[in-house]
């Protein structure tokens, strides 16, 4: 640990090229929490004052419970480097010592939010990756979202301890482990090429890959044997660490270096001559006791150790020796000061995946050069719940200028469009603070390149939010983060006693700040739903509600409800027509099924209202193999005005159309938010207005005729399409040993479950299960899961799409039509689905 | 005779003629219109030639609140409203009100209320609709008598009645005026309380008297009468009380009222909508009921306080049509008699909500512990205490899972602050509007009717761009709204 006061730390954030922003990312049980432990016990910085009595990996009880990080931490490491070691240090810095800003993530999929949030504000991410297991489906999803957010990755192939101890595989085995793992992860960067970020792939010969031992806390780089070898071979590090992976291989015997395995018994590959045999060597003669070859070894690497630590036997005396030779923590910080860019570095590049508006204005300007002395830019991403109930910290990063206790800034919510005054406050800071541990220290300013809380902001922040200076009126935001779950999972809450109702009100407040995911909204019936990304998520955001941030009041939650879609699956059987009120006035509609991806298309942004017509009516045409007339005659997109459902006018020559197309829109927002089967959302619906008949006289064709006519002519044109349900699907990567493959498909068929890809991992005995499963049948899934295969498959679940129910819902009996029934009774609405001949009307 | 019974012929003449009225309005709900002829003509025989008598038919509100306004269109003295009433005082005119005797075997009832009574333990609070006051005494008399068989057996359950406040309304009075009927006695039944050991509680025409110190949720309420308005406000208003209902008609008890909470729950729903309201249209839902216009200014500062815009309408009884003509109002506040406020809004664009939940909605700081209040006067007297802090969180919405912010408020602020930016400010917003409604497909929200109008692709007649020439004479259509002529050769 290292003991500093605020002021000495406030003094390093000040040399921005010495600064490395960095987050911890990977599978579930990689390691990456024991590894970050590891970092923090040797290089953290803790308030002086309190230095001894604060345990770093002090988090929430639930955590520890149950193994696994739930919430992001935010851990600030200081590392002095020798001059030696930066002598091959190329980049630009500001004497040895260094600021790493380090935070720790969760790796469940179900808290991927947070991993968004730690991502947007780091600019570098420390990979790790379980030497056995491989690269893993939530590593895959991290690393893309990373990429995604221009981070660039070092990879730390983890858990070698396994190696060694308990699988106990040679050298070549191991090498060619730990080689497909690699290359594993460098197929999936190399899918996101991007010039300005380079060549973001790793290579264990230029030191961007580590191989760690969390548990033991001993990790090494290639450049570490290459500086112990490189002096003994007379070659330069650079040529020596080339050496040392690969196709080289050196044979003792005649000490020749070969690209080839010469057949000779003691040719070996370079990496496991000269590395893994070494460690191998070492750790075998800790584990069997042999003290009198050990010290002679240990010397003749220049480990010393102390004297009581030399009376260690067994494991304790392994653990200590490798850490005392491969520390851990000079291993890693070297490789993120080397090869992770500092915030001065990253933010040029970084520039155009952060700022919404024009890259060469004074803002975009003073994040790309990381401009102390430029107009305030700041990324709050994320709230956290304060000690004092009720009060959340603003926790971001600067990214240009300066943020100060008492500084004045505009707010700028997700909502807020430039020059507009929606969802936008201007309110003083009242402290910035900076965490020293787990203690929050006041500090006068932060500079640009740092994390920073923020506190006094959090009634005007819900979630995330771009802080600039008061006067900076036509700052645009920062880009709003996107998410890789979404809430699919919803359970109604209300209190047990009716009078609590406010303190439910208020709970639902903060646990709707405190995660990123969580949405708390609430049912047309009057029900507050609280919505996240799992069922493990969901308990989590229950139990914080009620113990936090309601002060323990009791609360009835619900079974977990998924919220469906209602669809079409062809072209209505007919024109339908529905007649005003007032008799006068007809709507002629028909409505079909979106063209495959264009529901999605919509979804991600790619089409949208916002577009220009020319080029929305392009990719309709190109893509979707639209008519480029009609591409143009989109009224609008439905529910609340971005949905993936469209009304199109098909009309020809009818006369006050142009009239009528605001009412007609307004019905279909209406409608197409509640569907007539179950009021649920529609979606990949597109709704064609076939003929208009209207009255002349305009006050009898106002809104009041045609708004409530267009919703009944929606939903009857709806009903004879075959209308249809559409159930939300997870994509579930299960990992388990062959013997338990059996209990895994028997569970997913009994849950309606299918399996799409069955992959042995090379060189492990385990498989790789990729399956779709409806979102309603998981509910208990993981634990069934695990009774059936007695604790050996842990499922991943990530919303992938929206399955079409085959059943038909207006067939009596049928799968869908009860689950409309159930739909409509939790809802409180009549058990009946109103029947066609309400909506739509004869001649 | 089934028709003097029912309609109390000879009360309604001795009211008239004790009042010298001569002009007299008889306001027949549609259900019962069918009689109204016979009604006049049994009248007539009673009354001299000079009483001139009215009789009006389906009324511009709802049907249970007297229509001062037709009446007035006939210069009528006083108003004899048959029916099923609110008895929601009048301003104007003098009335008297005629439930009309439904007809219920007393016995059963009595057996019902016993039975419910002994089971629950709590004291009884016998309520009713109007239409069975007349049977009230009946069933009390029948109740004492089957207690006291009973009793000794079990622990003697308080038995406590409503009663009906009034039958006649005068409008001068703000006081409770004396009660006029027969069911005077009850007063005497009831005397033990005193007025300073009882509290007082009335509502839709009912009133009654509980001990001091003693809580509604305490009391079993017992309702007899049909799953009507009146009911539903008891329910709404009495929560957190245990009801049950008897159906006079079925001869059956309905202990289930989780369609009520249902209700409840589902208004809470619109408080929480109309608070991301901009725009809010207040209807003028009633011309009768005293206290209306105070309400309907009360509501208007409300709203204008709030920082969002209203707009006043009188369209009579509000309809799904009628509303949707003003799509620019996000929320409507229908100011009426307790029993015609409740609108279910489902098939509304936009929700319907009555002044209470108005005030639960717009007043910042105010939360909903659960009460509910449906009558004028109890609102008036709520009139609002907390008063504005000048910095405050921002709200949070439920319906956007966020923060969002009321905006006229803070521009409002801003010109007094500095006049220069507010200019500034005003100006960019203007260019903002221009710059928008081109061809994009959304636009942002709207904070008034003018800027509503600005943001449709329609905004009335262009006359420079038609074209000047006269255009060729066309046929029009031809044929009845249901199916035009050359509609109908196509249908067929």
């Amino acid at each position: 640990m290292v003991k500093f006061t605020a002021d000495e730390l406030r003094r390093i954030m000040d040399y921005k090229h010495n600064i490395r922003n960095m987050s911890v990312i990977a599978h579930v049980d990689h390691g990456k929490s024991t590894l970050t432990d590891s970092l923090v016990a040797a290089a953290g910085i803790i308030a002086q004052e309190v230095a001894g009595d604060v345990r770093m990996t002090d988090t929430r009880a639930d955590e520890a419970e149950r193994g696994i990080t739930i919430k992001s931490t935010g851990i600030s490491l200081y590392y002095e480097m020798t001059d030696a070691s930066l002598k091959s240090f190329k980049g630009e810095r500001n004497g040895n010592e260094y600021l790493i800003n380090l935070i720790d993530s969760p790796g469940h999929v179900d808290f991927s939010s947070e991993v968004t949030a730690a991502l947007r504000i780091t600019d570098g991410a420390l990979v790790v990756v379980d030497c056995v297991e491989g690269v893993c489906v939530q590593t895959e999803t991290v690393l893309r979202q990373a990429l995604g957010e221009r981070i660039r990755p070092v990879l730390t192939v983890n858990k070698m301890d396994r190696c060694f101890l308990e699988l106990q595989v040679d050298g070549e085995e191991a090498y060619q482990t730990f080689q497909r793992v690699i290359e594993n992860a460098n197929v999936i960067m190399a899918t996101y090429e991007d010039p300005l970020l380079g060549d973001v792939m790793v290579y264990p010969e230029k030191g961007t890959v580590a191989f760690s031992a969390g548990l033991h806390g001993w990790a090494f780089t290639l450049t570490n044997f290459a500086k112990m070898y490189a002096t003994k071979f007379g070659v330069d590090e650079a040529k020596m660490m080339e050496r040392l992976w690969g196709e080289n291989f050196f044979d003792p015997a005649t000490k020749k270096w070969t690209t080839k395995n010469t057949g000779s018994a003691t040719c070996k590959r370079g990496f496991v001559q000269f590395c893994y045999e070494p460690i191998k060597q070492i750790i075998n003669t800790c584990m069997n006791d042999q003290k009198d070859k050990l010290w002679p070894m240990l010397q003749k690497l220049g480990v010393t150790m102390k004297s009581d630590e030399k009376d260690l036997m067994g494991k304790p005396l392994m653990k200590r020796v490798m850490q005392t030779w491969l520390p851990a923590s000079t291993a890693l910080l070297e490789m993120m000061i080397f090869h992770l860019p500092s915030p001065h570095t990253a933010q040029r590049y970084r520039v155009e995946n952060l700022y919404e508006g024009p890259l060469d204005d004074a803002y975009a300007n003073a994040i790309r050069n990381c401009d102390p002395e430029g107009p305030l830019m700041l990324y709050v991403s994320k709230m956290i719940p304060a000690s004092d109930k009720g009060r959340f910290f603003a926790f971001g990063r600067v990214f240009a200028g300066k943020v100060s206790t008492g500084l004045k800034v505009r707010i700028m919510g997700p909502n807020y469009v430039p020059g507009e005054k929606k969802d936008l406050y201007v309110k003083s800071v009242q402290r910035t603070v900076i965490w020293m541990g787990k203690r929050q220290e006041t500090v006068e300013d932060v500079p640009c390149g740092n994390t920073v809380a923020l506190v006094g902001l959090d009634q005007f922040i819900t979630k995330n939010a771009t802080l600039t200076n008061e006067k900076e009126t036509d700052a645009h935001p920062i880009k709003a983060m996107k998410f890789s779950v979404s809430p699919v999972v919803r359970v109604a809450v209300q209190c047990k006693v009716a009078s609590d109702l406010p303190k439910l009100v208020e709970g639902l407040k903060r646990l709707a700040k405190s995660d990123p995911m969580v949405v708390c909204s609430m049912e047309e019936s009057g029900e507050h739903i609280v919505a996240g990304a799992g069922e493990l998520h969901l308990e989590i955001c229950l139990k914080d509600l009620q113990d936090d941030f309601m002060g323990g009041a009791e609360i009835i939650k619900s079974d977990p409800v998924v919220s469906f879609r209602e669809t079409v699956l062809e072209r209505s059987s007919r024109i339908v027509m529905s007649k005003s009120p007032n008799k006068h006035n007809r709507l002629y509609m028909e409505a079909r099924p979106l063209e495959d991806g264009l529901a999605e298309a919509i979804d991600d942004g790619r089409i949208g209202p916002r577009d220009d017509p020319k080029i929305r009516s392009k990719i309709l045409a190109e893509e979707f193999g639209w008519d480029k007339e009609l591409a143009k005659k989109i009224w609008a997109f439905g529910p609340e005005t971005t949905g993936p459902n469209m009304v199109v006018d098909m009309c020809k020559g009818v006369q006050y159309l142009n009239e009528i197309k605001d009412s007609v829109v307004a019905g279909f927002q209406w409608a197409s938010k509640e569907g007539p089967l179950a009021e649920e959302n529609m979606r990949g619906i597109c709704f064609e207005v076939c003929d208009v008949v209207l009255h002349t006289d305009a006050i009898h064709r106002g809104g009041g005729q045609v708004i409530p006519t267009a919703r009944r002519v929606i939903y009857a044109s709806h009903l004879t399409a075959k209308p249809r349900l559409l159930e939300p699907v997870y994509l579930v990567e299960i990992q388990a040993p062959e013997q338990a493959l059996g209990g895994i498909y028997s569970v997913l068929n009994q849950k309606r479950g299918h399996v799409f890809e069955e992959m042995q991992r090379q060189g492990t005995p385990l498989y790789n299960i990729k399956a779709y499963l409806p979102v309603v049948e998981s509910f208990g899934f993981s634990s069934t899961l695990r009774a059936a295969t007695s604790g050996q498959a842990f499922p991943q679940c990530v919303f992938d799409h929206w399955d079409m129910m085959s059943s038909d819902p207006l067939e009596a009996g049928s799968q869908a039509s009860t689950l409309v029934a159930d739909i409509r009774k939790r809802k409180g609405l009549k058990e009946q689905m109103t029947p066609l001949s309400d909506f739509e009307d004869k001649l | 005779m089934e028709l003097e019974s029912n309609y109390e012929i000879r009360r309604v003449a001795d009211f008239i003629r004790s009042n010298y009225f001569t002009r007299v309005a008889l306001q027949f709900p549609d259900e019962l219109l069918k009689d109204s002829m016979r009604v006049v003509k049994a009248l007539r025989q009673e009354l001299s030639s000079s009483v001139k008598l009215y009789v009006m038919a389906d009324t511009t509100y709802g049907s249970c609140c007297v229509d001062e306004v037709g009446a007035a269109h006939v210069n009528a003295e006083c108003v004899i409203h048959y029916g099923h009433t609110c008895l929601s005082p009048t301003s104007r005119l003098p009335a008297l009100f005629i439930f009309g005797k439904a007809s219920i075997s007393t016995s059963n009832c009595a057996r019902n209320v016993l039975s419910h009574g002994l089971k629950s333990g709590k004291p009884v609070l016998v309520l009713f609709g109007l239409e069975y006051a007349h049977a009230i005494p009946d069933i009390r008399e029948e109740l004492a008598r089957n207690a006291s068989s009973l009793s000794g057996s079990t622990s003697m359950v308080e038995y406590f009645y409503a009663d009906v406040s009034c039958s006649v309304v005068n409008p001068s009075e703000t006081s409770k005026p004396a009660n006029q009927l027969g069911l005077v006695d009850s007063e005497v039944v009831n005397g033990c309380l005193t007025e300073e050991t009882s509290q007082n509680y009335s509502m839709g025409g009912l009133s009654w008297r509980l001990p001091k110190g003693r809580n509604m949720e305490e009391y079993l309420l017992f309702w007899i009468g049909m799953d009507n308005p009146a009911f539903a406000n008891l329910a709404l208003t009495f929560n957190s009380c245990e009801i049950v209902r008897y159906d006079a008609t079925e001869d059956s008890l309905m202990t289930d009222v989780s369609q009520q909470t249902k209700i409840l729950k589902r208004r809470y729903y619109l408080v929480q909508k109309a608070k991301d309201a901009n725009m809010v249209g207040i209807l003028v839902g009633t011309l009768g009921v005293a206290g209306y216009l105070h309400i309907i200014h009360q509501m208007r500062e409300l709203v204008t306080k709030a920082g969002k815009k209203s707009y006043t309408f009188v369209m009579g009884r509000p309809n799904p049509a009628k509303l949707a003509n003003f799509p620019e109002c996000d929320v409507f506040i229908n100011v009426s008699c307790a029993q015609t406020a409740l609108l279910d809004s489902k098939e509304f664009f936009a929700p319907v909500i009555t002044p209470f939940e108005a005030m639960l909605a717009f007043e910042r700081g105010s939360q909903w512990t659960g009460a509910y209040v449906l009558e004028f006067p109890e609102l008036i007297s709520s009139t609002p205490s907390v008063v504005r802090e000048e910095s405050e969180e921002a709200r949070f919405s439920f319906l956007q899972g966020g923060y969002v912010e009321d905006l006229d408020l803070r521009d409002n602020e801003e010109v007094e602050k500095d006049g220069m930016s507010a200019l500034v400010n005003a100006t960019e917003k203007a260019l903002q509007v221009r710059d928008e409604d081109s061809q994009s497909l959304t636009k942002s929200i709207p904070k008034s009717g003018a800027e509503y109008l600005a943001r449709r692709s329609y905004q009335g007649l262009d006359i420079k761009e038609s074209n000047s020439l006269p255009q060729k004479f066309l046929s029009g259509r031809s044929g009845k709204a249901s199916g035009y002529k050359h509609e109908k050769r196509n249908g067929n």
